[in-house]
């Protein structure tokens, strides 16, 4: 099954069960979880569905292309069922069949993963998907988000794309996936991989990240402040980029790199209350022209 | 009588949790089944990865009836003027259901009331248990409890189903928005969907039938059967892992063995690189051939059974192979540099902010380590391995293979030191320097790495001291307990007699002139917070807490503290000690009052000449010679019994119970108590507490030999039960 045959499939399932098939987002995200429509419709009473293919970077992951499985940008498939319906695992398990896996061949285990985001401040319990020992998904029920109790929880099911489809193609490398026709992985990303991964680790400049970082940051902090959410948080994604990239250089201390941390979650906060407040406000009739 | 069948079914639980919260649900019910008098003969528990439930044998069908008596209003107000009951008394007949002629009135010593006599009980188990159930599912322990959906109520994953069964009765329980029936569900995947269960003793046999193994320890025999079947069929031998075993036995509810193997290229690797990337990540039991090396192969666990098992070895050994390949990228790459090279690397990790990096670190343990090597005459090769270890000590935290698989620091220092032609001491030492990790882990194997494990782990307690981040209650941010732990073990495993104090000296010492203020005040904490990790070590195994207290308080050092708790252990179990006990405790009470205070760890001091302070001149009664001529014998007696002691026990780690029991005491006791008769005449004898000051003084030093004596075996008064 072709990489992109995958995707229309998964699209096609979980429109199906009522999900919006939401175009990527254009910012740097460190993962799916970072989309607006995962973190601030996490937030917040109201039902939602929501899925899509995720484009992800995370600098630090970046092996040049030699290694199979890690690189610094990758494919995740995103879902987000809130509330969290009963039997999401049989609804998991059927989304498998739609790609042509069928689970009673397999020896698949839900594992207990835990997953924490300190950057979000956000937490969750649930399980990694493990097809005859390989993850292929995360699966998280999502208990807070910024710092907030989530009423109702929220699951999110991540499908690692790169495996899935080397596992259907019986490939050893992900960029020998056949994207399209004629067309691999390896074609669409083997460069850019290459050459973020020398950016990342050799080439990025950290005095301009740190430069970079403190002005996103004022700059989201202005924005949320005039209830200008949305621009607001794509400057907390690129503050968070900014850090990634420094992380990935080697050049923060431990105490630095927790200041970051601690700064980017700060952000996020500060953004979930302005959502909530947008939110609560619109809802009024009070918020529409600002 | 009824069996009463309780099933929570679930989405899988961590595996972890299967186990104990089987156990925990065996409890519960258990004790609110009992606190309802709904008794139950025999409670069941079974657990898998989708389950928890409990079998109930023998319920009452209702609880017990019995007479209960309630006070009412006092008889003033309950009959008027004429006899009759008034108002207030017919209200009160009301509230508790009875008729005129449940009441009665009568006089005692509390006064005079009206009574009624009440029926209570007798209610039903069908109407008592569903609301019990549902409590104890709000209520089953668990760490971290989760919600979902728009449900309020936690439970450790999300709630599928419930199956209450009261004989062949159904009952209708409802908790966290679950409503019970009387279906359970197969195997997820060999037979799923729901099926009709009828009553409890057929349950454990028809999940059997659907592929679920509910009984956990038959699941774990049949999952080690699977593993050795699987190896077998190759003519290899399953490598045997109790932790691993329980892991595995709790991800499956039925166990299939598949044997798949792995490049041979990889063997270069060493054996624990092999074995954390199979049993850690992949969950697989590595194998050997027949009494030799690691083979090329290992067994996975599956949950299914397949119709192509191809297919899931395939899967299985492409993901092991990845994680191989990734694992020798790194030991080719970290083989590049030496280990001298690699602790360049410590300057760059940080150990923690106000205390410095690693290289900081690891150049404190080095003096430390040297005060300690002044302290204990180690074997000169002992020493030496140490001195060796310590430019490169932990610097595979610089190392590839460490950021990857950062558990097996310490056994990759090992491999990379003995891969550079570095003397095996030196590496033993390495190793032993960073152990035990865990409670599981074992001490260090040899004298130079329990060296390097004392300095390093003292270092970082009286650092972290220092700043005001000890532990407090359930918090415990840094680890530091385990740190205490490991240095509790690691002293009484050594058999060193290294006072605790020396101990936390001479981490101190190394921060002198450095990053933090190390106060006494600091050093003293550090050293009541590793006794204190002793007392729990010896009372985990055991020991009377009394014997631990006394043992501790009568001691500098942890081994001899550990020795002594053998000693009173023993010695609490003779009559003869008792009737001692109590005249030492006399003794000791009168010679507190002297003016001498009784201080703890005082004990593995070498004491002036015996009965010094006494003059004979001044005694005036017939049974104070005696009794000063008693004390050398007492005293042999002591030496000798912790002399024989020292022999028999000569230092093991106290995660376990001492090797062996003492023998041979009995002579030795005699002597010790040979004092007896003389001190009881004594104290019953004299007037201690004489006028005359001399005299006073002088029956005074006397009772505080024999105290002395006899608290090199601990401090007894704790034993006294005062």
């Amino acid at each position: 099954m072709l990489f992109q045959e995958i995707l229309a499939r998964l699209d096609r399932y979980w429109a199906e069960r009522g999900c919006v098939i939401a175009p990527p987002q254009d910012t740097e995200v460190g993962a799916g979880t970072f989309y607006p429509t995962t973190f601030l419709r996490a937030l917040g009473p109201e039902p939602w569905r929501v899925a899509g293919i995720a484009p992800s970077r995370r600098p630090a992951d970046g092996r040049y292309g030699d290694n199979p499985y890690r690189f610094q940008y990758f494919y995740q498939y995103q879902v987000i069922l809130k509330p969290s319906p009963a039997d999401v695992q049989g609804l998991y398990l059927d989304s498998l069949y739609a790609l042509g896996i069928d689970p009673k061949a397999h020896d698949i285990r839900f594992v207990e993963d835990n997953w924490e985001s300190p950057t979000l401040g956000a937490w969750g319990l649930g399980w990694e998907v493990w097809m005859d020992g390989m993850e292929i998904t995360q699966f998280t029920y999502f208990q807070q988000v910024a710092g907030t109790d989530c009423k109702p929880v929220s699951v999110e099911l991540t499908y690692g794309l790169e495996r899935l489809a080397m596992y259907l193609q019986g490939k050893a490398h992900a960029f020998d996936v056949e994207f399209a026709p004629g067309v691999t992985l390896g074609d669409l990303r083997r460069d850019l991989e290459i050459q973020h991964s020398r950016y990342n680790f050799e080439e990025s400049d950290p005095d301009l990240q740190r430069l970079l970082f403190d002005k996103f940051e004022h700059e989201a902090y202005r924005l949320l402040g005039k209830r200008l959410v949305y621009p607001g948080y794509e400057f907390v994604l690129r503050c968070s980029h900014a850090f990634n990239l420094l992380d990935a250089r080697g050049v923060l201390s431990q105490t630095e790199r927790q200041g970051y941390v601690q700064r980017v979650r700060r952000m996020a906060e500060a953004t979930a209350k302005a959502y909530l407040e947008y939110e609560a406000a619109k809802a009024a009739g009070g918020e529409s022209h600002g | 009588m009824a069996d009463l069948l309780f099933e929570v079914g679930t989405e899988e639980l961590p595996s972890w949790y299967v186990s104990s919260g089987g156990d925990a649900l065996v409890a519960l019910i258990t004790e609110r089944l009992t606190a309802a008098e709904l008794v139950p003969s025999e409670v069941i528990g079974y657990a898998t990865p989708r389950r928890l439930a409990v079998w109930a044998k023998g319920l009452p069908a209702a609880t017990p009836r019995r007479a209960e008596e309630r006070r009412g209003p006092p008889a003033n107000v309950a009959f008027g003027a004429d006899g009759a009951l008034t108002k207030a008394a017919l209200a009160f007949a009301a509230k508790n259901g009875v008729g005129d002629a449940a009441l009665k009135r009568r006089d005692d010593d509390k006064g005079s009331y009206l009574y009624a006599t009440v029926e209570v009980g007798g209610e039903a188990a069908t109407a008592v248990l569903p609301e019990l159930l549902a409590s104890v599912v709000r209520d089953l322990p668990a760490p971290r409890k989760m919600r979902w959906g728009d449900e309020p109520t936690p439970f450790i994953r999300p709630i599928a189903w419930l199956l209450a069964l009261l004989g062949d009765k159904p009952l209708t329980v409802e908790v966290a928005g679950v409503k019970s029936g009387t279906v359970t569900r197969g195997h997820r995947f060999l037979l799923p969907g729901e099926f009709q269960i009828t009553s409890a003793a057929e349950y454990a046999e028809a999940l059997r039938d659907r592929y679920v193994l509910v009984d956990r320890a038959e699941r774990r025999s049949a999952t080690w059967r699977a593993v050795e079947a699987a190896a077998a069929a190759n003519g290899l031998v399953a490598e045997h892992d109790s932790a691993l075993l329980d892991e595995v036995t709790d991800l499956v509810e039925s166990p299939f063995g598949i044997l798949g193997e792995f490049a041979s290229g990889y063997l270069e690797l060493p054996e624990e690189v092999l074995a954390t990337v199979m049993v850690k990540h992949q969950r697989f039991f590595p194998t050997r051939a027949p009494g030799g090396r690691l083979a090329s192969a290992f067994v996975g666990v599956s949950n299914n059974k397949v119709a192509d098992e191809q297919v899931v070895r395939k899967g299985y050994e492409q993901v092991l192979a990845g994680r191989l390949y990734d694992a020798r990228f790194f030991w080719r790459s970290d083989l590049r540099k030496s280990l001298s090279q690699h602790a360049w690397g410590l300057s760059g990790i940080a150990f923690q902010k106000e205390l410095g990096s690693m290289a900081d670190k690891t150049a404190r343990v080095g003096e430390t380590v040297g005060l300690l090597l002044d302290a204990l005459a180690l074997p000169q090769s002992e020493a030496d391995a140490a001195k060796q270890a310590l430019p490169i000590f932990r610097a595979d935290l610089a190392t590839e293979m460490i950021f990857e698989f950062p558990e097996l620091e310490g056994v990759m220092a090992r491999a990379y030191a003995l891969a550079e032609g570095l003397p095996q001491a030196t590496a033993d030492a390495l190793l032993g320097g960073v152990s035990p990790k865990t409670h599981e882990d074992a001490v260090p194997a040899t004298a130079a790495g329990a060296v390097l494990a004392l300095a390093d782990r003292v270092d970082k307690l009286v650092g972290f001291f220092a700043l005001g981040k000890r532990p407090s209650g359930s918090a415990d941010p840094f680890a530091l307990r385990r740190d205490g732990l490991a240095v509790a073990r690691v002293l009484a495993a050594s058999g060193w007699m290294l006072p605790v104090t020396t101990l936390v000296e001479a981490g101190a010492a190394a921060y002198a002139n450095g990053l933090v203020t190390v106060t006494t005040d600091t050093q003293e904490a550090v050293v009541e917070f590793i006794w204190d990790r002793v007392a729990s070590l010896l009372v985990e195994n055991g020991a009377p807490v009394n014997a631990v207290r006394a043992a501790i308080l009568g001691s500098v050092t942890v081994v001899g503290a550990a020795r002594r708790v053998e000693l009173l252990t023993a010695l609490l179990a003779l009559p003869e000690m008792t009737d001692l006990m109590a005249l030492y405790k006399r003794a000791a009470n009168l010679s507190k009052s002297s003016g001498q205070p009784i201080d703890g760890h005082a004990f593995d001091r070498p004491t002036r000449a015996l009965g010094a302070d006494v003059r004979p001149a001044l005694f005036s009664e017939a049974v104070e010679q005696p009794l000063l001529d008693a004390l050398p014998a007492a005293q042999r007696g002591v030496h000798e019994l912790l002399a024989l002691t020292k022999q028999q026990l000569p230092g093991w780690d106290l995660r376990d119970p001492a090797p062996r029991s003492l023998t041979g005491l009995e002579p030795h006791v005699a002597e010790v108590v040979s004092i007896k008769a003389p001190l009881d005449a004594f104290l019953d004898g004299v007037l201690v507490l004489a006028d005359d000051a001399d005299v006073r003084r002088n029956r005074l030093a006397l009772l505080s030999e024999v105290v002395r004596v006899l608290r090199q075996l601990g401090s007894l008064e704790q034993l006294a039960g005062g």
